[in-house]
């Protein structure tokens, strides 16, 4: 089959009424915890995670999806209308999108973000479709051996891209790879670290674990923050943006779009990288007069298309590799393990239905974004007025009913609680989770690969470098470690993630 | 699943646990029973046991409601029902694991002929022997004699340590003197890709894991494990017919209860799952996975489940497979 005949088998999936309705309420959820500030498309995967594995593999990852691209609409909304980002990849979109909302601009800041968000959407679904088959034709060839060096290289690039100290990051990871050591050993059938708990043989519950520190976690977290007082803009003014205006943008949705794709794809990447990279640019290149911080609509536009660009792309090493970019494609790949699917190169020959039904879904998705944002702005701006006080609790109790319901297990709830607990001091120890989540999820498939490449190699570790796909992942995962070590270039990346 | 119909679920048992009184016999099933999967939704288990559960069900007059309690290679679920009170209300769908597990596991928290009654064996699998397509082997005899002349060369896949295409693959190198590694994968549906690229030579499969890959010659079935030929398989031989005499590994399932059912309760069970397994429609569906209806009496099923515990005792002593 070609890529025409892939596409059109695509749509005829995310075309069913049963899928189109589960891209709607993905994308529909996903906006509405993009403008709630404190929840996010983490958190909300977590949630819907025990839900999805009822569905159909291809209904659950669209409805999943939804979520995490639909998160990257509704976050510039909060942004924009009252300077809190709803998302951390909207945090820039604040600089300039709140300036437009005081000036009484809040209605085209709103219009150029949806459509910026739209354009970038559709270009980053046509990358997906280009250069995903040609990556997974190389992925064929992809044997244990491969497989180690490729996870141990993007465990590495995470540890490299992470926010804040490198050092916290390496804690984490590690911690996430021993937590992911628990329960029976697939190669001996020993279990290990279980305490003689029957609810740890098969490890730790990633759903208990993920709603844990996403959930529950940030929930405290959130509590310790005094609320604050929102000042909704009262002035939205019209929704579309001028002639000029988008003539203005244009270049800068080019470049946000280009940026955002490119960094979306990197391991550790995404919507957040994107966002930063594209403002920055911006900042730089953006031809004069430059009002970037006075609401420049360039400052929005690049951003919010950056954003959304990136989080389509990050599902390219997701869906070609099995390798998570970021905590919510670590839950994706949870949710298709827990449906039996080994992610991986295979997936795209495999279950074509599945790949390609996702993708054309996020098309569709897109589209439902445009329609639902731009006439529902007035009552986002209602959904932000919901009380902490009623929020939170419901959080809580639906991560208790989705821990419990995985299994039906209530151990997985006491697992839940003490991860709540270590979620929560990482939070204040200001060690970031996600390099966790990736230890967690990586961990226990790079053992497996390790040991499966050694009984099948009869214990000579060169397979390792003399399979030329592994050595090139380990030459790049040495180059990365480089980066670390350098202390020049360590200095230019601290002061990079400072910005 | 919906969220309503988890709050439903929870409080069901929450009624059902509250309101346990000595069953009345008589005019059992009076109430929904609870069928047990001891694995996660999507195996084989979890489809063959949803559909028992429905037919069981209209057949019986009371709803019987399928809930999954993975864990611990099948020894979570099937705990649950060994503890739960003997009136008929909770009872248990296991594979093969529920005899191999006994003699695998240094702990087990239940005993398997103490305290659980087997209601019947419901169906019967073969496995399927898969070979890599590079390999030049076109038969089971092939197979040994590459074996033979490639010795230690060769590398199995399982779905882990002590699953049954773990012991297939163990009992097959017993039996024939061929060497080979084992490795072992998560499910044997992972296993796929290796075996594709040559870097496992063959493994024991359910035919629902072999299936998507044998209908397109990725894979080579060359061999089915049964006393006789399957019929999604017609034209290969069984392993017997290939020359290892008395070689079968059965894939079967069986229903269970706790130990102490009252006999009327077992019969009535019984009588149910024996008659839902004439169905033509619930045979059709058994036969998309390669499953073929069984259906044994009580004693039948009890005494077939101590020669299968014997059976395979016997291969992992001789194997010297232990959890270490």
């Amino acid at each position: 089959m070609d890529i025409q005949s892939y596409i059109t088998l695509g749509f005829s999936i995310a075309l069913t009424v049963q899928n189109i309705l589960y891209c709607f309420l993905g994308v529909f959820l996903g906006t509405v915890v993009g403008v709630l500030p404190g929840v996010g498309p983490v958190t909300t995967v977590a949630i819907l995670l025990p839900i999805s594995f009822t569905l159909d593999p291809v209904s659950a990852m669209i409805l999943l999806a939804g979520i995490y691209y639909g998160a990257q609409y509704g976050g510039s909304t909060t942004a924009i209308l009252v300077n809190i980002p709803g998302e951390a990849s909207s945090v820039v979109t604040t600089l300039d999108g709140h300036q437009m909302a005081k000036q009484g601009r809040a209605g085209p800041a709103l219009g150029i973000a949806a459509i910026g968000s739209f354009f970038a959407g559709c270009v980053a679904t046509l990358l997906i479709c280009f250069a995903a088959p040609p990556l997974a034709a190389i992925a064929l060839k992809f044997g244990p051996p491969e497989y180690f060096s490729l996870m141990l290289c993007g465990l590495i690039a995470a540890i490299v891209l992470a926010r804040g100290s490198i050092l916290k990051a390496i804690g984490m990871v590690v911690l996430g790879l021993l937590l992911g050591l628990a329960g029976s050993d697939i190669n001996s059938g020993v279990r290990r670290f279980t305490f003689d708990q029957a609810g740890l043989a098969d490890g730790i519950e990633f759903v208990a674990l993920s709603m844990a520190i996403y959930g529950i976690a940030e929930v405290a977290y959130n509590l310790e923050k005094k609320e604050v007082a929102t000042q909704v803009a009262r002035h939205i003014g019209r929704v579309w943006p001028t002639w000029s205006d988008i003539k203005l943008c244009i270049p800068s949705v080019l470049r946000g779009t280009t940026l955002g794709s490119i960094l979306g794809v990197l391991p550790g990447g995404g919507a957040l990288l994107a966002a930063f990279g594209a403002y920055t640019l911006e900042k730089k290149i953006a031809s004069p007069p430059r009002r970037f911080g006075e609401g420049d609509i360039r400052g929005v536009a690049a951003p919010e298309s950056a954003n959304n660009a990136g989080a389509q792309t990050s599902f390219i090493p997701m869906l070609t590799l099995g390798i998570p970019s970021n905590p919510t494609m670590a839950m994706m790949i949870g949710a298709l393990m827990i449906h039996g699917i080994s992610p991986g190169p295979r997936v795209m020959t495999d279950r074509p239905e599945l790949f390609w039904g996702l993708i054309a879904s996020m098309w569709i998705g897109n589209l439902i974004l445009v329609v639902l944002n731009l006439p529902l702005v007035g009552m986002w701006v209602k959904l932000l007025r919901i009380p902490y006080g009623l929020l939170f609790p419901a959080i809580i109790v639906f991560c208790c009913i989705g821990a419990f319901a995985v299994n039906s297990n209530a151990f997985d709830l006491y697992v839940m609680a003490f991860f709540a607990v270590v979620g929560y001091l990482c939070l204040k120890l200001d060690c970031e989770p996600a390099p966790l989540i990736l230890g967690f999820v990586l961990g226990p498939l790079m053992e497996e690969n390790l040991r499966r490449s050694l009984l099948m190699s009869r214990g000579d570790p060169a397979v390792f470098v003399t399979e030329p796909i592994s050595l090139a992942f380990l030459v790049v995962a040495a180059a990365l470690l480089l980066v670390v070590a350098a202390p020049a270039i360590r200095k230019q990346r601290e002061q990079a993630m400072q910005e | 699943m919906t969220v309503t119909r988890w709050f439903g679920l929870l409080i069901a048992v929450v009624l059902a646990t509250a309101t346990t009184s000595p069953a009345v016999a008589e005019s059992y099933p009076s109430k929904p029973i609870k069928l047990i999967l001891p694995y996660s939704p999507g195996g084989i288990i979890d489809y063959v046991g949803r559909q028992i559960a429905q037919y069981l069900g209209e057949s019986i007059g009371q709803p019987v409601v399928a809930e999954n309690r993975p864990g611990a290679g099948g020894i979570t679920g099937t705990d649950v029902a060994a503890r739960a009170a003997p009136d008929g209300y909770t009872i248990v769908l296991m594979d093969p694991a529920i005899v191999i597990n006994p003699t695998l596991q240094p702990s087990m928290p239940y005993d398997l002929f103490k305290n659980l009654t087997t209601i019947s064996i419901v169906s019967t699998s073969p496995e399927v022997v898969v070979v890599a397509p590079q390999l030049p082997v076109k038969s089971m005899a092939e197979l040994v004699a590459y074996g033979k002349a490639n010795p230690g060369k060769m590398n199995f896949a399982s779905a882990g340590v002590g699953t049954t295409p773990h012991l297939a693959g163990e009992l097959f190198l017993q039996r024939s003197g061929v060497t080979a590694t084992h490795v072992p994968y998560r499910s044997i549906g992972q296993s796929y890709p290796d075996i594709m690229a040559n870097k496992i030579q063959f493994a024991f499969s359910s035919i629902a894991g072999a299936l998507p890959f044998t209908t397109d010659n990725r894979v080579r079935p060359i061999a089915t494990t049964g006393t006789k030929r399957t019929p999604v398989y017609p034209d290969l031989q069984t392993v017997d017919e290939a020359g290892l005499k008395g070689f079968e590994v059965d894939l079967w399932l069986g229903v269970f209860g706790p130990a102490g059912l009252p006999n009327d309760v077992t019969t009535k069970l019984n009588a149910g799952l024996q008659k839902i397994l004439k169905n033509p429609s619930l045979i059709k569906a058994l036969a998309k996975v390669g499953v073929e209806p069984n259906g044994t009496a009580p004693e039948a099923g009890a005494s077939f489940v101590k020669s299968e515990f014997q059976k395979w005792k016997k291969v992992i002593a001789d194997g010297n497979i232990k959890p270490n």
